[in-house]
């Protein structure tokens, strides 16, 4: 497990997402990526029940990469709090749906195939919502450092390169505030869970 | 190439394979101290882990509640207990939930109560606070674990909390001059077989110890 760093890849006019993916893979199997499988990144929300006095929200995600866990962050107007817990915690929250309930139609996923190139793992996302498309998120991890500050242009100037002028020179914001921190899987739910309420925020496609 | 399945299907699958242990068959009963070693002894030639001797353990346990008002007299509350172990810090924090237990007709040798049981991180009592629950008590458990088979049995002692609980055995005081004894199966659904050999075993112990069901209701009045 390295620094991993998450970017929206913008869909440009008359390219659809199946396509978008396509010229990524070619992009990426140039430079001499192998593909390693799929990958998958769900996230769902629940809302506290309005007795339980101010609204709180669970997410709750799965990440293939780390598949016996279940990731959740509460977020309670002032405070953010994640717990990382065991695969069962799926079967907590339906135990718990008399007072944490379902969004409707804010089920996210992230998912397509899973690129290794020497020492990055790249991933290139489909995300839909409730199964409608809405973008392309394309995670890349660079798996021998776990400090962000020590790596960071690194990645850059990887990302630069098959991604193009879209990637920004400063780091996602995210990361911005944890430069020098121990990069851990929980840092990349977090930044999949910003990623994908802008996605929820934005009504069409975003581009 | 295999498409990946969502969590969810993978626990969907599971429960319908009926694969989850989500079923804890449990037995209770309790030992005055100055008999203790003779139970453990007892408890040592009867075990699997014979040559490692008994694992011994120091967890500290806090028991959270959610609680709702659905309508008019209608409360809903949600019990979660949270343990961690103080011998052991760098070890994950546990986060379990037991329901009802279901005490069933005299032909059924044990209590029978649903529960989810899962590691997690040490965020969880700030989660849990933030979440909306309330710590309704805590208290430490000092004792030995021991094996037979898929059954598991401690013999504990029950501490009190007083103060700050960071290290361990500081202030804390033994709610009584007797040890609990539990005999326990975390198992799926419907494997009542498991309930037999627990009654089996339970016999073994006996006079040192009396496992038993007990009904909580009946214990309210001494509350």
């Amino acid at each position: 497990m390295g620094v991993t760093v998450l970017q929206q890849f913008p869909i440009v006019e008359n390219r659809t997402g199946p396509l978008t993916i396509d010229l990524l893979t070619k992009r990426i199997s140039a430079l001499g990526a192998t593909q390693q499988g799929q990958f998958l990144v769900d996230c769902e929300t629940f809302t506290s029940i309005q007795q339980l006095g101010h609204q709180r929200t669970v997410h709750v995600l799965h990440n293939s990469e780390q598949p016996a866990t279940v990731f959740s962050i509460l977020e309670t107007g002032t405070k953010t709090i994640p717990l990382a817990t065991d695969g069962l915690f799926d079967l907590l929250m339906t135990k718990m749906n008399n007072f944490y309930t379902a969004k409707k139609q804010t089920k996210v996923e992230s998912k397509g195939p899973r690129f290794e190139i020497g020492d990055f793992l790249v991933k290139l996302g489909s995300v839909t919502i409730t199964q409608n498309f809405k973008g392309v998120l394309v995670e890349v991890e660079y798996k021998p450092c776990v400090v962000p500050a020590m790596c960071w242009e690194l990645m850059r100037e990887f990302l630069q390169g098959f991604l193009g002028s879209s990637v920004p020179n400063t780091p996602p914001a995210y990361l911005q505030n944890r430069m020098q921190e121990i990069y851990t899987p929980i840092d990349t739910i977090h930044q999949y869970l910003e990623q994908f309420t802008m996605y929820r925020k934005s009504p069409g496609m975003r581009t | 190439m295999a498409v990946i399945g969502s969590a969810t299907d993978t626990l969907n699958t599971a429960l319908k394979s009926n694969i989850v242990p989500d079923q804890e068959y449990l037995l209770q009963g309790s030992v005055l101290d100055q008999y203790v070693e003779v139970l453990l002894h007892r408890l040592r030639g009867l075990c699997d882990n014979v040559d490692s001797g008994p694992e011994s353990f120091h967890d500290h346990e806090l028991c959270f509640t959610l609680r709702a008002t659905s309508g008019p007299g209608s409360a809903m509350v949600l019990p979660l207990r949270v343990r961690r172990a103080l011998d052991v810090p760098e070890a994950p924090w546990q986060l379990r939930y037991v329901g009802q237990h279901e005490l069933g007709d005299k032909n059924r040798p044990t209590v029978v109560r649903s529960s989810i049981d899962m590691a997690c991180s040490s965020t969880i009592v700030e989660f849990l606070t933030e979440l909306g629950c309330r710590m309704d008590f805590e208290y430490i458990s000092r004792g030995y674990m021991f094996r037979k088979g898929r059954m598991k049995i401690t013999v504990s002692k029950v501490f009190k909390m007083g103060g700050l609980t960071n290290k361990p055995g500081e202030s804390v005081e033994p709610i009584s001059q007797s040890y609990l004894v539990e005999l326990s199966v975390l198992a799926p659904s419907g494997q009542d077989a498991i309930a037999e050999d627990m009654r089996v075993f339970a016999e073994q112990l006996k006079p040192l110890v009396h496992l038993e069901k007990i009904d909580y209701k009946r214990l309210a009045h001494l509350q």
